[in-house]
């Protein structure tokens, strides 16, 4: 209102009637109303007050986090009233990240502050329950018995009774039981089938440990210490990029998430950062302010395309031949016509392209073999096999530099293992001398497989053709330098020449110019930025069959252009939580090694693969993917032949290990008087004994008993979910295809009748009702995030936090070390009466990070069966070592640290430190066991013990142990490491530290990049900075991988594989053909999972929150081109078919979604809405229900350099992605 | 049966209407609303809504002076029973077509109107009937009764037995033989009574009116007089004098 500045009308309403009803109304009410009769001035009347300060008053806030293997592991407050959790909010006091960057908060997302409806939800498991069938055979069993084991093995024991409990795994009827029962049928299902099987029959499945490492150490203490195998998970999850351990020789280290802000130039690559990395996308956004390039190559419209610069819409599947043709441009560019000192002077010293290669005659040709090494120049020392060759550029002359496998187990090689050149310049290309040589190099671009025949420059030395790595692989890109024969590109434009920009157009649909311009302006700016080219992948492009060859072609370009071990740099490979950074402090309460090792340690993809009868179901053999060159290794031999060998050369883990029980297998030495492995190689060579996995369908070599915690194994990570509920749970499946017919294997034996229901126990623990409980004999409630007290850590923030109880554990639930602690006691009184002290013969694969690494040098197969050597435990074979198991002890040893720590040390990665000074602290501060067989040892008996534990025995967390780790690896480099951990020698983090608030770890041998002095985490630095080698063959990091099966797959050298044709291999439809299908028409797409926005990592799908955000149940996302092919309308009911499953969803019709391809988001949850199939009648799967296991056999490789075993570190993957499905539009009706 | 329906109920009905006020006042001051479906659907409410509220306000008018007042007290201000009928039947007919079309509107609007019709409840449609058939029997009766049917005189019957109730002497009597139509309706408004306080029915007495002489904005301090209405005193507080 404007003032006129006439009194009587400046006051007062807009008119005249207004104001005369306010002035009536100044009569009627209490109150005094101001002179303009605008506000009414009250006393009291507040009452109503009352209810919305209680609404938002609460009793006290607790600090907690949500352990959901979310790579976030943001801090949370949680309020709490009346003993009621009321609702989260996000912490803001996370530490400094220094000035000039943006800090870590704001952080937490929708997801994350949805989580307390979990704790008052239908979906909380709030009582123990377990299957009404077993339950009433059980009870019947134990009342005649009178003992529990017993009674277990009278039900088990019975075919019929054992039949009818398995065919009622996931169809309800769960009745409630008491804490003691539900434990007293696991304990007991435990001690039977040790006795009966062998402890390697007892399994325990609970992933990434860093989202709650006491709860996973819980768990995986209890099965270590009864001789239970853990099974991988991260290769499982096909979450393990294999070109890690392949490259650098490590299971997988990146940056942080505030590194991505130093970086300059940022391709998204397979990884949907404001999706699946919510709390954090902050980075990648402001770092755009910052001036920073954001490149996105994904095939749909994905939430982070509209963050990007530009958009690369590369078909599913096809990464691996943009990054080629990418990799084709910068070393033509940056190599070729000129070179770029700063690039040369990186490969030359950080990587094993100046090595040399000798060179094998093959028809008229040449094709790649073997790294020279010291031995070709005729050194007999120890280790000479294992140390590697390139030429001296001054003088010419062959050299064999330190920091080469060689160096790193040998006396000889202490003080040696480093990358330091001395004066020596590398020779990067033999191009200077006048000897050529043809080399054929394989092509799995065209329809068959092909040969590119390319000349390279070679030398003679000691006698042999060799040639350098830098030089095989300008040649394998198609990077023509003059003089050299062969068939070449005659330029980018060229489309019938590997690798160019014009090559890959028409492979991934992405413009030629715009590859060649991304790759040129990558390596630009790696260049002037002195090495700040990023690129952030993950799932997208990690999940597919030949995945490590698309990953090897990224890491191509972030190694040529010297961004690996730089801030700002290199790769940023995120899938998950999978960074446990108190990393040995963790696995040594998880395994056990406390009190006895080795532990078993399962590669999971094989367990699963063999468990639940998926190699049965492989109508090619390991053939179909060998390389045109190869020897014919693989002809006849199927994956589950592959895995015997890799079995029995001690390549990967087996367990069930042998036809036998192991106890009695050790009884049985004994008695004979011989060595457990002298008994062992006997057996095998005599034939008396076998391996279990030669022939997995044999009773005695089930898995008998699996627990299942922390983890939704059948809602999310089992790949062949219909085979998981024929074969090994014994239930109804939608599984279609058939085993009739089809290749058989050649050293496995074929058992015509396929059992169903191998496993006779599944038990979980969780506090909601999954897919997996749903199938569990025993369902035992567990207690939430915001009820235990646990250690959180991720790789994308350099710090750990705590978990802390704003609550008791609620109805009957407990902690997951609750629960194990008590299962442990009624397992070791059992056992006091039906096992007692017993001796374990333990077969343990070739290890990385160990000696076993130069077990079988070159990498050359020797089967020992097939007489090509001698069987050599711990060379040419499996170690087999006899461990005892004190069984009755197995609670005590539960509750109490061991005496191996000090004793013998805390071995990660090859350092071993001695944490005895740790150990008299954790007896302070925990308290010390006052009697039985642990009797002066630090207590363990509580949750925060264990976390106590943990952070005191890490290098990460305290920093003596980081320091003496430096020192100990100072002694074996030679060079300067310990003054990175220095100035926080004296610094101990406590558990009460991180409850208190998210603490900054320390830098540690156990990881490879650095913090010290506040700096950003980022991988290698310690590498490129302190020249301390990567733990590969060369000891730098790898293009070229000399393996005998890695020639046979003609994957020696980054190369272009395209999906699966599982046309070809399945006989399934071929992608985008429109048939009919009952009836209806129906199209047949790629079937892709990936990582939804409304679920996984952070919280679950069947949160109701997220179900109203999202569609609210199964849905599949299909492009509106697909969707019109087949009269599909948005929302409208859908049934997607192949060979292993049917899933009955929802289509979600989108143009986001690109022709040929369905989205159907992980681990939706068979609670929710999951209606019967119009195909079988029964409950549709989920979607896993469409994918399965495929072995990759170059995933098997160990006992060799970087391609050894250890657990989550190399292994097969779980892939999904290449899989197809046919979908036709269904009745509208559906019937639940 | 007479004194049940004339009698029993009534009271019934008249107790149940005072006591669930003041239950759903102490139990349900949350509850206590239109809820209202503005939102949901703004065009024909913008019509129907007042059509219905004011006819419905003036239909109240129209019951109290028929109902409320006896016939003696009209005649003595000297308005005629002929006056009072013609003044009765086209001011009844004129609110009670209003009501009737706001009604008509309204329901139109609940039960096609997707996102109000999922707002509605069960106990929203035996409101809605029992208000309808209220309506519609009130208007059978004005219309049929005394513009068709030639009249009828219900300011002898119905009116006296309804202020009959109030002085405690009921005259169930009076309702024997009346028409159907005015037993009918009178017998739907006690049911509509009766259940009143428990719909949404009960926003009459919260309707907003004192808006219209309020200031804007009001400011309330803390009553200085109750130093105990803090639900728990301070910690460490001492306890105040006691007077």
């Amino acid at each position: 209102m404007v003032d006129t500045g006439d009194e009587g009308s400046s006051v007062g309403m807009d008119t005249d009637f207004a104001d005369s009803l306010l002035r009536i109304g100044r009569h009627f009410q209490r109150g005094e109303a101001s002179e303009d009769l605008r506000t009414l001035h009250q006393i009291g009347g507040r009452s109503a007050d009352v209810f919305y300060r209680d609404r938002w008053a609460y009793d006290k806030v607790v600090r907690s986090t949500h352990g959901v293997n979310c790579t976030g592991s943001c801090s949370w407050k949680i309020y709490v009233k009346d003993g009621i959790i009321t609702w989260e909010a996000q912490q803001t006091d996370y530490p400094s990240i220094g000035p000039d960057k943006p800090e870590y908060e704001p952080r937490g997302c929708p997801r994350g502050a949805s989580f307390s409806w979990y704790t008052y939800s239908p979906a909380r498991v709030r009582y123990p329950y377990v299957r009404g069938t077993l339950l009433e055979l059980y009870r019947e069993a134990k009342q005649r018995l009178k003992d529990p084991v017993l009674a277990w093995a009278d039900v088990v024991d019975d075919p019929e009774k054992s039949r009818r409990y398995k065919a009622s795994r996931g169809m309800g009827g769960f009745v409630r039981a008491e804490w003691w029962e539900a434990t007293e049928i696991a304990a007991a299902a435990h001690v039977h089938t040790i006795t009966r099987y062998g402890p390697d029959r007892v399994a325990g499945f609970s992933p990434i440990p860093a989202m709650s490492m006491v709860s996973h150490a819980a768990g995986a203490r209890f099965i270590s210490l009864i001789g239970g195998a853990m099974l991988s998970f991260y290769d499982w999850y096909a979450d393990l990029p294999v070109a890690s351990p392949q490259v650098f020789g490590d299971q997988t280290d990146v940056p942080e998430s505030a590194d991505w802000f130093d970086a300059g130039y940022l391709i998204m690559w397979g990884s949907n950062v404001p999706v699946t990395r919510t709390p954090d996308a902050h980075y990648m956004t402001e770092a755009r302010y910052r001036g920073q390039k954001v490149v996105v190559v994904s095939p749909d419209y994905g939430d982070h395309t509209k963050f990007a610069d530009e958009w690369l819409p590369a078909r599913p599947g096809t990464d691996a031949a943009l990054a080629m043709s990418m990799g084709h441009v910068i070393l033509k560019e940056f190599f070729v016509d000129r070179q770029t000192p700063r690039f040369t002077d990186y490969v030359k010293r950080f990587t094993d392209l100046p090595f040399l290669v000798s060179l094998d005659k093959r028809g008229d040709a040449y094709v790649p073999g073997k790294f020279l090494t010291a031995t070709d120049l005729g050194d007999t020392s120890e280790g000479a096999e294992s140390k590697t060759v390139l030429l001296d550029g001054t003088t010419g002359e062959p050299v064999v530099p330190n920091g080469s496998l060689g160096h790193r187990f040998t006396r000889s090689g202490e003080g040696r293992w480093n990358l330091d050149l001395h004066s020596v310049d590398p020779l990067l290309t033999v191009l200077d001398s006048d000897l050529t040589a043809e080399i054929d190099f394989p092509r799995f671009d065209t329809a068959e497989p092909g040969v590119l025949r390319r000349g390279v420059p070679t030398r003679i030395v000691a006698g042999k053709l060799v040639t350098t790595v830098f030089d095989l692989l300008l040649a394998q890109y198609g990077v023509h330098r003059p003089g050299l024969p062969g068939s070449w590109p005659t330029g980018y434009d060229d489309t019938a020449q590997p690798y160019t920009p014009a090559w890959q157009e028409a492979i991934t649909g992405v413009p030629a110019a715009a590859a060649e311009r991304i790759g040129r302006e990558f390596a630009d700016n790696a260049e002037r930025s002195g090495g700040r080219s990023m690129i952030l992948m993950g799932a997208g492009t990690n999940h597919w069959f030949h995945s490590d060859q698309t990953y090897r072609s990224f890491l191509a370009l972030t190694m040529l252009t010297g961004c690996q071990g730089v801030n700002g740099g290199g790769w940023a490979h995120y899938v998950g939580q999978e960074k446990c950074r108190p990393i040995t402090g963790w696995s040594t309460l998880a395994f056990g090694l406390d009190w006895q090792r080795p532990p078993r340690q399962m590669q999971g993809t094989i367990y699963w693969y063999l468990a639940t009868d998926q190699w049965r179901y492989d109508p090619f053999t390991a053939d179909v993917m060998a390389s045109p060159l190869a020897k014919g290794r693989f002809a006849g031999r199927t994956a589950a032949d592959n895995i015997a060998l890799a079995t029995r050369l001690g390549w990967m883990p087996s367990y069930p290990t042998f036809n036998r029980n192991p106890l009695d297998l050790a009884d049985e030495a004994q008695r004979l008087g011989k060595d457990a492995a002298e008994h062992v190689v006997d057996g095998l060579t005599t034939g008396h004994l076998r391996f279990a996995c030669e022939d997995p369908d044999a009773p005695e070599n089930f898995p008998r008993c699996l627990t299942v915690w922390r983890a939704n194994l059948l809602g999310s990570s089992a790949k062949g979910n219909e085979y998981f509920l024929r074969h090994l749970l014994g239930t109804d499946s939608t599984l279609r295809a058939s085993d009739r017919d089809g290749v058989r294997p050649v050293e496995v034996t074929w058992r015509d009748e396929a059992p169903v229901g191998k496993l006779d126990l599944l038990m979980s623990l969780d506090f909601r009702m999954t897919s997996t409980t749903l199938f569990s004999d025993i369902v035992l409630p567990a207690a939430t995030w915001y009820e235990k007290h646990d250690l959180s850590s991720t790789d994308m923030h350099p710090y750990v936090h705590a978990f802390s109880p704003a609550i008791s554990p609620q109805w009957e639930t407990k902690t997951d070390f609750e629960a194990f602690h008590r299962l442990a006691r009624g397992f070791s009184w059992m056992a006091e009466k039906h096992l007692g002290v017993r001796r374990d013969i333990v077969a343990v694969p070739l290890q990385h990070d160990t000696a076993d690494a130069t077990a079988q040098p070159g990498g050359r197969v020797l089967d020992w069966k097939a007489g090509e050597c001698e069987p050599i435990p711990g060379k040419t074979m499996p170690r087999i070592v006899v461990v005892e198991r004190d069984y009755p002890a197995i609670g005590e040893k539960m509750a109490a640290l061991g005496p191996m720590v000090e004793r013998v040390g805390l071995t990660t990665k090859g350092v071993t430190t001695h944490p005895d000074a740790e150990v008299d602290y954790l007896r302070a501060v925990n308290g010390a066991i006052v009697a039985g067989r642990a009797a002066g040892r630090p207590s363990l008996a509580k949750d925060t013990h264990a976390c106590e534990a943990v952070l005191a025995l890490s290098g990460t967390t305290n920093g003596r142990l980081a320091t003496e780790g430096f020192r100990a690896l100072e002694r074996r480099t030679g060079t300067k490491l310990a003054d990175l951990a220095a100035e926080n020698e004296g610094k101990r983090i406590t558990f009460a530290d991180t409850q208190a608030r998210p603490v900054s770890v320390i830098t540690s041998p156990e990881w490879s990049g650095s913090e010290t002095g506040g700096r950003r985490y980022s991988p290698f630095t310690i590498n490129t900075e302190r020249l301390k080698p990567w733990h590969t063959l060369t000891g730098r990091q790898h293009f070229y991988l000399d393996h005998d099966w890695m020639s046979e797959l003609g994957e020696q050298l980054p190369i272009f594989r395209p999906p699966l044709d599982m046309t070809a291999l399945f006989g399934e439809p071929n992608v985008g053909a429109v048939d009919g299908l009952d009836g209806h028409r129906s199209i047949t797409v790629r079937y892709l999972t990936p990582h939804s926005k409304w679920s996984i990592h952070s919280t679950y799908q069947d949160n109701l929150h997220m179900l109203t955000l999202s569609r609210g149940g199964q849905a599949i996302w299909m492009s509106d081109v697909d969707a019109a092919k087949i009269g599909v309308k948005d929302n409208e009911w859908i049934e997607a078919i192949n060979r292993n499953g049917v899933v009955v969803a929802r289509a979600i019709v989108s143009h986001r979604i690109p022709e040929g391809t369905v989205f159907m988001y992980h681990a939706q949850e068979r609670t929710v809405g999951v209606p019967r199939t119009e195909k079988t009648g029964k409950r549709g799967g989920i979607h896993n229900a469409l994918t399965r296991l495929m072995i990759k056999p170059t995933h098997l490789i160990g006992g060799y350099a970087q391609q050894s075993f250890a657990m989550n570190y190399h292994g097969p993957t779980g892939n999904q992605r290449d899989e197809v499905t046919t979908i036709r539009r269904r009745s509208q009706e559906v019937i639940y | 049966m007479t004194t049940l329906l004339w009698l029993t109920l009534p009271y019934v009905a008249f107790t149940s209407f005072v006591v669930g006020h003041i239950w759903r006042y102490r139990h349900d001051q949350f509850g206590w609303t239109t809820r209202s479906s503005q939102s949901h659907e703004g065009r024909l409410l913008r019509l129907g809504s007042p059509l219905f509220h004011f006819g419905l306000l003036a239909v109240l008018g129209g019951h109290v002076l028929g109902i409320g007042v006896p016939a003696s007290w009209t005649a003595a201000v000297g308005v005629s029973g002929e006056a009072y009928h013609l003044m009765s039947v086209s001011f009844g007919t004129l609110s009670g077509l209003a009501t009737v079309a706001g009604l008509a509107i309204l329901l139109y609007r609940r039960f096609t109107v997707t996102a109000v019709r999922k707002a509605t409840t069960t106990t929203d449609k035996i409101m809605y009937l029992l208000l309808s058939t209220a309506i519609l029997t009130g208007m059978l009766n004005t219309l049929g009764s005394n513009l068709i049917g030639g009249g009828y005189d219900y300011r002898a019957t119905v009116s006296p037995w309804f202020r009959s109730l109030f002085t405690l002497s009921p005259q169930p009597e009076l309702m024997v033989g009346i028409p159907l139509s005015f037993q009918i309706h009178a017998l739907v408004v006690l049911v509509l009574l009766a259940g009143w306080p428990y719909t949404r029915l009960v926003h009459v007495f919260s309707a907003p009116v004192g808006y219209l002489v309020r200031p804007y904005v009001v400011y309330r301090t803390r009553d200085v007089a109750h130093p105990g209405s803090r639900r728990y005193a301070r910690a460490w507080e001492t306890a105040p004098p006691r007077r």
